[in-house]
């Protein structure tokens, strides 16, 4: 098995209005034995910014702890949180940084910018940023979630219609996956406020 | 075929390893201690290569005295987990360590906590954990028989039903097995589970220092 | 009585004569299938290539038990080519005859044409000699006819399960010709959790609804914990008058069943914290 597919993982993140959903699997496995059922792959890095990171589960916990020391430091110098543009372009640079020894991890970025305009974006292992302006998706189920969002997903969704949309692309595409799922959470970011919901799943 | 698990009770966690050496077909020693005390509170269990089992797991107990002995206090069993998890990280695109371990351990506001640490250092914190080939016998056991808060009793049936199954199943089983415990008393070696007895030392009625200690319940 | 001296006829491997019509139905009913070999020149290599090809899927999880009231047959229904989920209803109990059952593990297509070959001449022996085969001997004929295929890459690893004059039988066979009788057998991915749970379980007098429940509780923890086990458990028993499935039950619902989650709603909502809108 490869590497990238070692622990199994699935994670999506789609715009509403005004809001940005980031979604993912709940399964550490090593290959086909599943380990927990409570890993957590989206991390915050601050209250409007959240960054989910699929691959292998070393290098996801490296490069999150990597990333919020960063992110911690940028808050101490510049006296404010960074924009989400910035971050992705963090992240890209620290990925890229490892070009001939890279981390096994392909992160997706979401966030609300100061005027509260959602931004996401995705990067691929040495990272080439992908902006998106409707959704993005990364791990192991990524193919079945390309194709459980472009056809469940619709531009403008409010919080709650966003909620059910990424939950069912989620649940959807993991259950055609033998490495990931075993449950999910899903962050729903609006200026106002976060709402973090776990998801029912098949166990199996 | 090494075997450990671990399994988080009510106020106490315990560590399981199998104490069996081998060399390519060879068992150079059944009663080869595999968990580590790393401080008072807090155990280090380890499977894996035999030069880096034994030279990383004293190499972390090292630096976690160290820290203690530096700034007057003990790490937390969290931070010491992702102490170990952060060497194993760093070394691993360097010069591997091919270790798997568990660590339990006690802090007086935190209660008992287990944590699972493969070598590739991927570190989750767990109620129940298992690592080496008898995971795949086990893992199934412990989600059938593991309820939230088990007494000390109902865990130590789970871990004779564990090894008993390990035994049966697993080509090439180990013979032996070692407790260990961690409390609010500290971490001690709380019993040992024996097919095949030690002959290698001179006989004595007294029991010797690697005589298996057989202690029937901890306050 | 007519002894049935086919299993110990040579399998008939032949290259296709330059003028044979495609299809020709020209073996008698009975006689052991003969398969052409590819016109080739390096047959072996072509062979170790075809063998990687046919990649077979042994993510699965099956089971089988002898206690007092006869046989237990169980298996999940899940198939997977590599992470990828390519079902989750397959059929991997197959009924040979209605008084015996063979599981399916490893190669999906192996599994299905011999053991359905395998009815074929239990049918023909009970024609023959007026008497149902036993599980020994059916069986036996499986791992004869296996055993002359070895190393062409066939990949199976059958239980056959039925209930003959002698009582219960119970034997686990496989592609690389073994063939051993026993008590209790679990194939596949996920067999090694589904062991766990059955031999700690296990009595002898077990009520049939209790062992049924073991069963089906030994699959739902093997597809927990395999990733490449899942879909339905279904659980078959086998007794004196036969085979019957017992129960079919979707794993995904027996996890709520035996884990019943605290909050009734499907999902808990945590409202995380209420961030002032400047940032």
């Amino acid at each position: 098995m490869s590497i990238t597919s070692y622990n199994g993982s699935a994670l999506v993140a789609m715009l509403g209005k005004n809001c940005f959903a980031i979604a993912s699997d709940r399964r550490l496995g090593v290959n086909f034995q599943t380990i927990a059922t409570d890993y957590q792959r989206i991390f915050e890095i601050h209250e409007k910014l959240y960054i989910g990171l699929s691959g292998l589960g070393t290098d996801v916990q490296t490069l999150y702890q990597r990333l919020k020391f960063r992110h911690k430091l940028y808050q101490l110098r510049e006296e404010r949180n960074m924009r989400p543009e910035t971050f992705a372009s963090l992240v890209s640079a620290m990925l890229y940084e490892k070009r001939f020894g890279p981390y096994f991890c392909e992160p997706i970025i979401a966030g609300l910018s100061e005027d509260n305009v959602p931004f996401i974006c995705t990067t691929d292992l040495i990272g080439a940023k992908q902006y998106s302006s409707d959704f993005v998706v990364s791990g192991t189920a990524s193919e079945s979630l390309y194709g459980a969002c472009e056809s469940m997903y619709k531009p403008d969704l409010e919080p709650d219609d966003l909620f059910e949309v990424i939950a069912q692309a989620l649940i959807s595409s993991v259950d055609r996956d033998c490495i990931s799922g075993w449950g999910g959470i899903v962050h729903i970011v609006t200026p106002d406020q976060v709402i973090t919901k776990t998801l029912r799943g098949r166990m199996d | 075929m090494e075997c450990l698990f671990g399994i988080q009770g009510d106020k106490f966690a315990l560590l399981v390893a199998d104490t069996s050496q081998v060399q390519s077909i060879v068992v150079q020693k059944t009663e080869e201690d595999k968990i580590m005390l790393l401080d008072s509170h807090k155990l280090l269990a380890t499977i894996g290569e035999n030069g880096d089992r034994v030279q990383f797991s004293e190499f972390i107990q090292k630096n976690i005295l160290l820290y203690q002995f530096r700034n007057g206090i003990p790490l937390s069993t969290s931070a010491a987990a992702n102490f170990t998890c952060g060497e194993l990280a760093h070394a691993l695109r360097k010069n591997p360590y091919f270790v798997n371990m568990m660590i339990a351990g006690y802090d007086s506001e935190e209660g008992p906590s287990l944590y699972y640490l493969d070598y590739i250092a991927t570190l989750h914190k767990v109620k129940t954990g298992a690592l080496g080939y008898g995971a795949y016998f086990i893992l199934s056991l412990m989600d059938k028989f593991y309820s939230k808060n088990m007494s000390l009793d109902a865990a130590l049936e789970l871990v004779d039903k564990c090894i008993l199954e390990i035994k049966t199943r697993l080509m090439g089983a180990p013979p032996n097995f070692v407790i260990k415990i961690v409390d609010e008393n500290g971490a001690r070696e709380f019993a040992w589970r024996k097919s095949v007895e030690d002959n290698t030392g001179p006989p004595s009625s007294a029991p010797a220092p690697l005589t298996p200690v057989e202690v029937s319940s901890q306050a | 009585m007519r002894l049935d001296f086919s299993g110990l006829d040579p399998v008939t491997l032949h290259r296709p004569k330059a003028d044979a019509g495609f299809d020709l139905p020209c073996q008698p009913i009975g006689s052991a299938p003969s398969f052409d070999l590819p016109a080739v020149a390096d047959l072996d290599g072509f062979e170790k290539a075809a063998v990687d090809m046919v990649k077979p899927l042994h993510g699965t999880t099956t089971l089988a038990f002898v206690f007092k009231e006869g046989v237990i047959v169980a298996a999940d229904s899940r198939a997977s080519m590599g992470n990828y989920i390519s079902s989750q209803n397959v059929k991997k109990i197959l009924e040979i005859n209605p008084y015996l059952l063979g599981t399916m593990a490893g190669g999906a297509a192996d599994c299905q044409f011999w053991q359905r070959n395998l009815g074929t001449r239990c049918r023909l022996h009970e024609l023959g000699n007026k008497r149902r085969i036993s599980v020994t001997g059916a069986s036996k004929l499986l791992a004869n006819t296996l055993y002359s295929y070895r190393g062409m890459g066939l990949s199976m690893g059958t239980m056959i399960a039925g209930w003959d004059e002698t009582g219960p039988g119970l034997y686990y066979v496989d592609s690389e010709g073994g063939r051993v009788k026993g008590r209790r057998f679990s194939v596949g991915s996920g067999s090694t959790y589904a062991y766990g749970v059955l031999d700690t379980g296990f009595h002898w007098d077990m009520t049939i609804d209790e062992a049924v429940e073991l069963a089906r509780r030994s699959i739902y923890h093997a597809t927990f914990r395999d990733g490449a086990s899942g879909g339905v458990a279904s659980v078959y028993y086998v007794g004196p008058n036969g085979w019957k499935k017992m129960s079919g039950d979707d794993v995904g619902e027996l996890h709520y069943k035996y884990y019943p989650v605290s909050d009734s709603p499907a999902e808990k909502e945590i409202v995380m914290k209420e961030a002032s809108s400047a940032s």
